[in-house]
């Protein structure tokens, strides 16, 4: 089945760091982590958003960015948005898996807290490294602690944990320490680089990708990644390492509204 | 069994994929062309300059259809000229869906895309939702005249001209399209609609208003194939709410030779191409035929 739009209202806004909020919406959802919600702001705009809370009141974690994001933040209890969820094909834990790495950057933290509190729920050991440019803008670090997960904190800025970035962690403890798969959310060379890392130890990883979406359920082809011909709304927004090891433009480009290459910045 | 012929192209069988759907890149088409089994493949509707449509939300989903405002967003053609040459090792023909503001903003973009290797060029007389193009056109049987004359006068590959149902009276647009030598007519685009939230009181789509696809079309637009083909002796393509190789049949019965599939690829998935193709070979295994050719029209 196909998620329908379904208008509710704003249950509780929390306001996570100076530029995120968490909204709580008056919806009850029963969701995979890494699925995502359309999300609908009547005369606004309608735009893909992770889910962070899962199970029962549906919840998205918003980083004040656009217009779009803007206006979503100025928004109150009780204001109207339409969604449209739980979307996409969520980060899989596997049976097999005892022990995982997550590592998540900036507002991609927001789909792996609620991995993490899954992984540990079917009693896995977590390790996470959660990375942002600095102390106040780290995202979801006590839901990772409170269910126990292993936290390493990397800033840009230097002022909380390790100066420097996720990857930057991320190699360290991967020369002490091995993982049976890993999770990445992040800026997308971010995660070309974690991908890079988690490969040499073999470690099996999986990222979740962000592109421009229009429908968000795989029919107007605006999300579809070259090489692979895969729809990160659809067969996406996870995806393992061997199946993004096809999609040539992972890393590269992402495409506009109107459907124009936009090459990222490499750093 | 299935392969068909139309329009001068010869079609292994006759499911094409329709306009706008999976579209934007050739990294979609192909995955309909190979994984989905499409017979032919027709691209979203290209213009001169990179468009990028509507905002968001674009699209409202019901059970078995949808209304949509997507205005036709594309790269422009210049830009899309390495999509389509990606299609070139998959052997499936490709239309090239083209409009214009102007005619010869339709024939400048139809020239191109035959240079760049389409089989066949669909003209989009059809679509509602982009101001002063597609249904424009289409609703004007001078208009709908002038166009398809001016693009037949200048490409050498067959011309479709997809057509309106929000007219009234759609049998003398296809004779237009008739008189001024079109290939063939493909019917219909999607019928002028819209949602209103009653919580939200206010149009769910950006674009307030929208196009009806998928189920709820297929009576409508089987209605205007069967009138089509009564008047009008060109090849004639059914596109509207083809779900199951039955709605096929129904529009094959109806007169038309092939037929578009487009909201099915949404509750189908993608394989819905081959899907429909082994419900068409059922029914005509069972009904005694051995050939898709032999029920072409049997309704009329
Ligand atoms: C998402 C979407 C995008 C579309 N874009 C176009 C387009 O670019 N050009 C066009 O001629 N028709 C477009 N259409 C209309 C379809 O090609 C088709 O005429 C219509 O959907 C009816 O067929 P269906 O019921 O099988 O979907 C679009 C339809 C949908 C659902
Ligand atoms: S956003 Fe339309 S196919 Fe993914």
């Amino acid at each position: 089945m196909i998620a329908k739009l379904h208008v509710t209202k704003i249950r509780e806004i929390i306001k996570e760091t100076r530029r995120i909020k968490t909204f709580i919406l008056d919806m009850k959802i029963k969701a995979q982590p890494g699925q995502f919600a359309m999300v609908w702001l009547p005369d606004v705009d309608e735009k893909p958003m992770a889910l962070s809370y899962i199970d029962g009141y549906a919840g998205i974690t918003v980083l004040k960015l656009g217009d779009f994001t803007k206006k979503l933040h100025e928004a109150k209890v009780g204001d109207i948005v339409g969604i449209r969820a739980p979307l996409g094909r969520g980060f899989k834990l596997r049976d097999e898996d005892k022990k995982i790495l997550i590592v998540g950057g900036g507002i991609g933290v927001a789909p792996l807290a609620p991995l993490a509190e899954k992984a540990v729920e079917e009693g896995k050991e977590v390790t996470a490294i959660i990375g942002a440019v600095t102390k106040s803008e780290l995202l979801f670090v006590n839901r990772f602690e409170k269910v126990g997960a292993k936290v390493y904190i990397t800033t840009d800025d230097g002022t909380a944990g390790i100066k420097g970035f996720t990857t930057d962690a991320m190699r360290m403890l991967l020369e002490k320490e091995t993982f049976d798969a890993c999770y990445i959310c992040g800026p997308e060379i971010m995660m070309v680089k974690a991908l890079e890392l988690a490969r040499a130890k073999k470690i099996p990883s999986q990222v979740s990708l962000h592109r421009y979406f229009k429908c968000g359920i795989g029919i107007c082809g605006a999300c579809v990644l070259d090489g692979c011909g895969y729809r990160v709304c659809k067969e996406g927004p996870t995806f393992w390492d061997f199946e993004i090891e096809k999609c040539s433009e992972f890393g590269s480009y992402w495409r506009n509204a109107a459907g124009v290459k936009v090459y990222f910045k490499k750093k | 069994m299935l392969n068909i012929k139309v329009a001068g192209l010869e079609l292994s069988n006759p499911t094409m994929l329709a306009s706008g759907i999976m579209g934007v890149s050739g990294s979609g088409l192909k995955a309909v062309a190979v994984k989905g089994g499409a017979g032919a493949i027709v691209t979203q509707s290209i213009s001169i300059a990179p468009r990028e449509g509507h905002k968001n939300p674009t699209i409202y989903t019901m059970d078995d259809s949808l209304i949509s405002a997507f205005g036709l967003p594309n790269q422009g053609y210049l830009n899309y000229r390495e999509e389509i040459e990606q299609l070139k090792d998959t052997n499936v023909p490709v239309v090239a869906s083209v409009y214009g503001y102007g005619i010869e903003e339709y024939v400048e973009v139809a020239k191109a895309m035959e240079e760049f290797g389409a089989s066949a060029i669909e003209l989009n007389l059809a679509y509602p939702n982009a101001g002063k193009t597609g249904s424009f056109y289409g609703q004007s049987e001078h208009l709908t005249y002038e166009v398809v004359r001016a693009v037949k006068s200048k490409v050498k590959i067959p011309v479709f001209a997809k057509l309106t149902a929000n007219v009234t009276d759609i049998v003398s647009i296809a004779k237009a399209c008739e008189e001024a030598k079109a290939d063939a007519i493909v019917a219909i685009g999607p019928v002028g609609a819209m949602k209103i939230d009653i919580y939200a009181k206010k149009p769910v789509l950006a674009n307030k208003t929208g196009g009806l696809s998928g189920k709820c079309l297929k009576p409508i637009a089987v209605r205007c194939v069967y009138e089509i083909a009564k008047e009008v002796d060109i090849d004639i393509i059914g596109c509207g709410g083809v779900f199951t190789g039955e709605d096929a049949v129904e529009y094959f019965l109806a007169g038309a030779k092939a037929v578009q599939i487009g909201t099915a690829v949404l509750y189908r998935g993608i394989r819905v191409f081959k899907k429909v193709c082994r419900e068409i070979e059922s029914y005509l295994k069972s009904q005694g035929y051995s050939s898709l050719d032999e029920i072409i029209g049997l309704a009329l």
